[in-house]
């Protein structure tokens, strides 16, 4: 690199590098080509690992975030067979057997590349709960996946929704997802990891939403832009001196915020799962996201408090800041986006829409009325300092929350732990096939040749 | 003639195969200088000769004869047993000599029987022969097998990619990229001349069209576990080379049993065989400035420290032979996948697929390995010889001329 030395042109550090590579990765993935979308995720793990080598300990980083290429590896796979199986396109009329089996190879290829990043498959689950590999912004960092996730499957809907069984399996993992990130998000004590949580149980319901195909997909995007947006946009506040949770008006915004556009994300979605006589598997898809979304609810309300002061010297604050406007974009656009579900033919039986409504009544309830709790003088509970405190569950409903997540997760590392022994054990001897020892060659040369013959006699 | 007319017949003559195999034959030469220059004690130039033959085969496969094969195999070993002290070339020559010496002998004794069946040794006429049902099955059908040995060994194709890995760990970097070409140009001459017409004899036609679409199967899935089991980046490039066998056998199971197998193979292998001669060349060189397995979180190769937009640059061919998107070799790789799905063989379309996700995984795996992690301080002294990273640009800059050319016109012309 002597003549860039020469011409005086700096080196763009790790920090710069994976920027230039993250961000246009991100922006690729909302092109409809799925070339786009694999280039896109490639680009991402590219900087994932970029950072990850730049990291002050990149043996534990550059592992950690490894995983990444597959999902890539997966949408790769799918653009490829795409390429090469022309009559694939979903609007083919024309039927035949092989041609069916790349169709699901299709589906299960981009199904798998968004719900690794949504942490639905069992492979890289808990990577909600470790901090981004770039120093400048880690804890935020991860929300970027799920997000990327949602993303994927959005914009590549009509590859997978097409396909029964794909869809049916989705709906399954997404339910599952949603449940164990909103028990993570309970469980955890540290707030940034509960943002994270939320945002996977977020982006998680949002693409529920696409699978059970309740409303159109554009208010899809709206809902999560709402829901998902506003708990990122805590966990970005969160580096910023809890910038959204200054002042008991701010704070109290985004409790609204934040408890009406989850509220409204999954609402449809429960609509649609509310189990029916011939819908057996729905019977226990509906508790599992009512579970999923009364926690959420409960997190949102009861654990976005007020942060404590400790300025010495107040610095005048504008009356309105992005805070502000965030919270509030939050308020509008999800109802804009429930009404634009009802305008275009979302009309469910009353009843159920009631039902669907309880579960974010419920916890919404019981997190205000842990929270507000009168103190001593009729005040909300306070610490020493005077300031608000969290609702926090009792102790034992976090520590079932943490355990439950644990054990689901542990049972997973070891069916996927067994059956990557099985293909290592199964493999190896093909391993053994290329040992370097030249008298090999000949023996497999020769027991070649004698089985061409011995074969025609044996038939 | 405008520069911009005379730029575009330049990046034309690339979809050529003339023009490829003479740049690896220039790289070649660049290399064999780099390496007199660094023992002055070896100043002979007769080593050299051995390379334009090579490249003959490859720029010119349809004038390769069934004769011409044990000349050309019999010129590497006799180069790779030229030197005595040499070890690792003695050892390569020697391997090669007890894999592909059985497997020619098994072959003609093949062609002999059926030969002795028929009574003839036109091939054509020999299916004709069979046709009429007078020879026992047994004969033809253990005949027929052996006389294609020979073809799937010089392919590389696993299970047969063991020397394939030894040629380009063992042989010099000069030396192996045309030599692995060569062969597999040859494997694949070998097997179009010998099933060419078979079309005539439905049985046998029958037999060696699934014997030739499990090889392509074995071939993709066996090689794609090895890659992922390989640990030295010349092994891998070997590998990854094997996988190109599997590919030109995947195409020949593709067009075999058709009216047009024989020119349709052919349009396949010139391109084929081209771009094999310049990736192999380039993936070679860069092979050897790649760090032996050092795990991810290893400082990186001098290379990639010093150099590193010659690094990305050479690492081109790499990237070409595993099919990334974009590279000439994806082509390759996409148009025998087209194939293959146009004519029914959904098994070898599936393997080819896992084949291609492991090469990709590997060719990245590959790069990251390279780069490694900042080494904190200055980088090593010692400079990575000039000649070897105009090697690397010239191989690189090739493979772009060559995505442009093909993009215009397609694979096979």
């Amino acid at each position: 690199m002597s003549w860039l030395r020469f011409l005086r042109i700096p080196r763009p550090g790790a920090t710069i590098t994976g920027m230039l590579l993250c961000i246009p990765g991100l922006a690729l993935l909302w092109w409809p080509s799925l070339w786009a979308a694999a280039l896109g995720i490639e680009l991402v793990a590219t900087a994932f690992w970029w950072w990850a080598r730049a990291a002050p300990d990149p043996s534990r980083e550059i592992p950690r975030w490894a995983w990444l290429r597959r999902p890539a590896a997966a949408l790769w796979l799918a653009a490829a067979l795409h390429a090469a199986v022309p009559g694939l396109s979903h609007q083919s009329a024309w039927f035949r057997q092989s041609l069916e089996l790349w169709r699901h190879v299709d589906a299960i290829a981009v199904v798998w590349a968004g719900l690794e990043l949504l942490a639905a498959l069992p492979l890289a689950r808990p990577f909600s709960d470790l901090p981004g590999p770039l120093l400048a912004i880690r804890p935020w960092l991860p929300a970027v996946l799920p997000a990327a996730g949602f993303a994927v499957l959005w914009r590549q809907a009509p590859h997978w929704t097409q396909v029964a069984e794909v869809r049916t399996g989705t709906e399954v993992l997404l339910v599952l997802t949603g449940v164990l990130a909103t028990l993570r998000a309970f469980g955890r004590r540290r707030w940034t990891a509960s943002l994270r949580w939320l945002v996977v149980s977020d982006c998680a319901m949002a693409v529920l939403l696409i699978t059970v195909g309740a409303v159109l997909p554009g208010v899809v995007l709206m809902l999560w832009l709402a829901a998902c947006g506003g708990h990122a946009f805590l966990l970005a506040g969160e580096l910023r001196g809890a910038a959204p949770r200054r002042g008991v008006a701010l704070s109290l915004m985004w409790r609204v915020s934040t408890f009406v556009s989850s509220a409204a994300l999954t609402w449809p979605a429960l609509v649609t799962l509310f189990p029916t006589s011939a819908e057996r598997l729905r019977t226990l898809d509906f508790p599992a996201a009512a579970i999923a979304t009364m926690l959420t609810a409960w997190i949102n309300v009861g654990r976005i408090v007020e942060a404590p002061e400790r300025r010495t010297l107040m610095r005048a604050d504008p009356v309105v800041t992005f805070s502000h406007l965030g919270a509030l974009l939050g308020l509008v656009v999800a109802p804009v986006a429930l009404l634009g579900a009802l305008v275009t033919g979302f009309h469910p039986p009353v009843l159920v829409a009631i039902v669907a409504m309880v579960p974010a009544l419920l916890g919404g309830a019981l997190a205000a009325e842990l929270a507000y709790e009168p103190g001593p003088h009729g005040a909300p509970r306070a610490a020493p300092d005077g300031v608000a405190q969290p609702a926090h569950a009792g102790t034992a409903l976090r520590q079932f929350a943490r355990i439950t997540f644990n054990v689901v997760v542990a049972l997973e590392r070891a069916v996927v732990s067994f059956f990557a022994r099985l293909a290592q054990a199964v493999t190896s001897p093909l391993r053994d096939l290329n040992s370097g020892d030249a008298q090999d060659f000949l023996l497999f040369l020769v027991g070649l040749s004698v089985l061409i013959l011995v074969l025609p006699l044996l038939r | 003639m405008s520069t911009s007319e005379l730029a575009t017949s330049v990046i034309a003559s690339f979809g050529t195969p003339l023009v490829p195999t003479a740049v690896a034959l220039g790289v070649a030469l660049l290399l064999f200088v780099l390496e007199r220059r660094q023992d002055p004690l070896a100043a002979s130039i007769a080593p050299f000769s051995v390379l334009p033959p090579l490249a003959a085969v490859v720029a010119v496969p349809e004038r390769a004869t069934l004769v011409l094969v044990p000349l050309i195999i019999g010129l590497v070993v006799a180069m790779l047993a030229r030197n005595r002290n040499d070890l690792l070339h003695s050892e390569c020559g020697l391997k090669l000599l007890w894999v592909l010496g059985p497997a020619l002998t098994l072959s003609w004794a093949g062609m002999e029987l059926l030969t002795l069946a028929t009574g003839t040794s036109v091939t054509a006429e020999q299916w004709a022969v069979l046709q009429l049902g007078l020879e026992p099955r047994f004969l033809w059908s253990t005949a027929l097998p052996l006389s294609l040995l020979a073809g799937m060994v010089l392919l590389g194709a696993a299970p047969f990619h063991f020397w394939m890995a030894d040629l380009f760990h063992g042989a010099r970097a000069w030396l192996a990229p045309l030599t692995a070409a060569a062969f597999q140009v040859m494997g694949a001459v070998w097997l179009t001349r010998r099933l060419t017409g078979i079309e005539a004899f439905p049985d046998g036609a029958g037999l060696t069209a699934s014997m030739l679409a499990a090889a392509s199967g074995v071939a993709f899935l066996a090689g794609a576990a090895t890659l992922l089991g390989q640990r030295r980046p010349e092994r891998r490039v070997g590998t990854l080379a094997s996988l190109q066998g599997g590919i030109m056998l995947a195409a020949l199971a593709a067009a075999h049993g058709h009216e047009d197998f024989a020119g349709s193979s052919r349009a396949m292998m010139g391109a084929w065989g081209t771009h094999l001669a310049l990736a192999y060349t380039g993936a070679s060189i860069l092979a050897r400035f790649l760090p032996v397995a050092p795990g991810l979180a290893a400082p990186g190769a001098t290379l990639f420290r010093r150099h590193p937009i010659t690094a990305l640059f050479g690492a081109l061919p790499l990237l070409s032979l595993a099919g990334v998107p974009g590279t000439p070799g994806s082509l390759v790789w996409l148009e025998t996948a087209r194939t293959l799905a146009a004519t029914g063989h959904p098994g070898v379309l599936a393997t080819l697929a896992v084949a291609w996700l492991a090469a990709f995984a590997t060719a990245v795996q590959q790069l990251r390995e390279g780069f490694g992690i900042p080494a904190h301080g200055q980088p090593p002294e010692r400079p990575t010889p000039w000649p070897a990273r105009g090697a690397l640009w010239i191989a690189g800059l090739g493979l772009v001329a060559m995505a442009v050319a093909w993009g215009g016109r397609g694979v096979a012309g």
